[in-house]
């Protein structure tokens, strides 16, 4: 039943999210094209007014545009799991005869990848268009990973760079159905509920972040040392234990707890 | 023989509000039973409990001898009070997603239906009206060969003209050996297909008996009854 899930998960948000990410490769190319002119030493682009006034407009609707996928999507997988899951389609969704972790599972998956999709062509995008000189730069910098592990350090602490972004990228996608699923437990105002525990949970999540760098300031100081340890570890560790916490949330309120009007 | 629906002091609340209160129900197999009793009764409350979209707040509750979950969900063809379907989808790819989530589901009955009620299979949900919406679930929920259909308010959003149809779409195609549990308002034009009712009033089972027995028994209809023993 998982890949059934899966199946319709994918049908329902490809429509609108494939070419979110499509304007994103458009942008790009044109992006690439008007900076490639901005840089040309053969030619320059303030000579003509309409040139110049529409390689600037190229450059705003780039940048407009990637902002508008990247809360477009946000806001549309956020509406999409609500509706589909403590809206009406939940009715459906609720009385289909599949376990309640496939539910979670199918809908969290869907929406990681789609995030990890727009996230991955925006990053790839901007690297693009500063490519220039940026590239080596940011070959140099990949050695600030540089640490003892075996021939290829700055390659493994890539690869955990990448590892721990992507769990960070879960954790958040699971901290939204977690809030939604609390905010459905509510008998009104269930929507508003759900923003009160994200800015609840996240307020909450600051605070733990400021203890943990204050403790381990406090035991630097001790020892005279200076280690907070690497910036993956850090990310990876508590990314994963977010991804337990508001799994189980989620979990619970839905399969022990739910509330459909 | 089991019953099919059993409510052991089944209770909901709502904060102070009492939805349902210490219900106990039997169901039993292969009957049409009428869940009847005003807005606010309890009715929807019940259903919801017995399809898993709610949790009771105390009691217990057995379908086929097993609390609601995936087990039940096989069992129980639900046609709920509002429009559950994806609005995107066409009436063919729901008719699809049905036959992919539920083993019992009959393609073939599903479309027969469609042509009879001449609904376009590749029309857009979001593109029909209300009625039709609730038309093509109804054919989705009986186009199962489950155990127990509940159907809250099947024919409430519907014309007039189109319930006579819709009713006798739900004596022909249910299973013999199955129960179907009708909720709904509209008394009169469900009372002569009902075989057994059961009145519901402030959360409370205050009636059950057989559909025959209350009219020999009160010298009345149905709907007559309903009207006396709910009046304002």
């Amino acid at each position: 039943m998982l890949g059934k899930l899966m199946k319709y998960e994918w049908q329902s948000t490809w429509r609108l999210l494939l070419p979110a990410n499509l304007l994103i490769v458009v942008m790009t190319f044109f992006a690439c094209i008007t900076m490639s002119l901005a840089r040309s030493d053969h030619y320059d682009i303030t000579a003509h007014d309409g040139v110049f006034f529409s390689a600037v407009m190229i450059l705003v609707t780039y940048v407009g545009s990637m902002f508008v996928v990247m809360i477009g999507t946000a806001i549309y997988l956020i509406y999409r799991f609500y509706v589909s899951t403590y809206g009406d389609q939940g009715y459906l969704l609720h009385t289909l005869p599949v376990d309640k972790h496939h539910i979670i599972i199918a809908k969290v998956a869907a929406s990681t990848a789609w995030v990890l999709l727009s996230s991955f062509l925006i990053y790839l995008s901007i690297f693009l268009i500063f490519a220039d000189g940026f590239l080596l730069e940011m070959i140099d910098s990949m050695e600030l990973f540089g640490d003892e592990v075996g021939g290829s350090p700055s390659i493994f602490a890539g690869i955990m760079t990448l590892i721990a972004f992507v769990i960070s990228i879960l954790a958040r996608v699971l901290k939204v159905t977690a809030c939604l699923s609390l905010g459905q437990l509510s008998a009104n105002h269930k929507l508003l509920m759900s923003f009160a525990y994200y800015f609840g949970i996240y307020f909450l999540q600051q605070m733990i972040g400021s203890f943990y760098y204050a403790f381990l300031g406090l035991i630097n100081r001790k020892l005279d040392t200076f280690y907070y340890g690497r910036p993956w570890e850090v990310t990876l560790i508590v990314s994963l234990v977010y991804v337990v916490i508001f799994y189980a949330v989620t979990w619970y309120t839905m399969d022990k707890r739910l509330n459909l009007d | 023989m089991a019953p099919i629906v059993q409510c052991m002091g089944l209770t909901k609340t709502y904060g102070r509000k009492i939805a349902l209160n210490q219900i106990c129900l039997n169901l039993e197999r292969g009957r049409i039973i009428g869940l009847l009793g005003p807005n606010g009764s309890g009715k929807t409350t019940l259903i919801k409990i017995m399809n898993g979209l709610l949790n009771p707040t105390s009691g217990d509750i057995l379908i086929e001898g097993v609390r609601p979950g995936v087990e039940t969900k096989y069992m129980i063809s639900y046609l709920p009070e509002r429009t559950y379907l994806y609005p995107g989808m066409r009436v063919e790819e729901m008719v699809r997603y049905f036959q992919d989530f539920y083993p019992d589901f009959r393609m073939d009955r599903a479309y027969d239906m469609l042509a009879r009620l001449q609904i376009d299979p590749r029309e857009r949900l979001k593109n029909l009206s209300k009625g039709t919406k609730e038309k093509v679930q109804l054919i989705l929920v009986m186009s199962r060969d489950a155990d127990l259909y509940i159907l809250d308010e099947p024919i409430a959003g519907v014309d007039p003209a189109s319930r006579d149809y819709i009713l006798h779409t739900i004596v022909q195609n249910y299973n013999r050996n199955a129960t179907i549990l009708l909720s709904t308002h509209l008394i009169a034009d469900v009372e002569n297909i009902l075989d057994e009712v059961v009145f519901i009033k402030y959360g409370n089972i205050i009636l059950q008996a057989g559909a025959e027995q209350i009219r020999r028994n009160e010298g009345k209809s149905i709907d007559r009854f309903f009207r006396e023993v709910f009046a304002c």
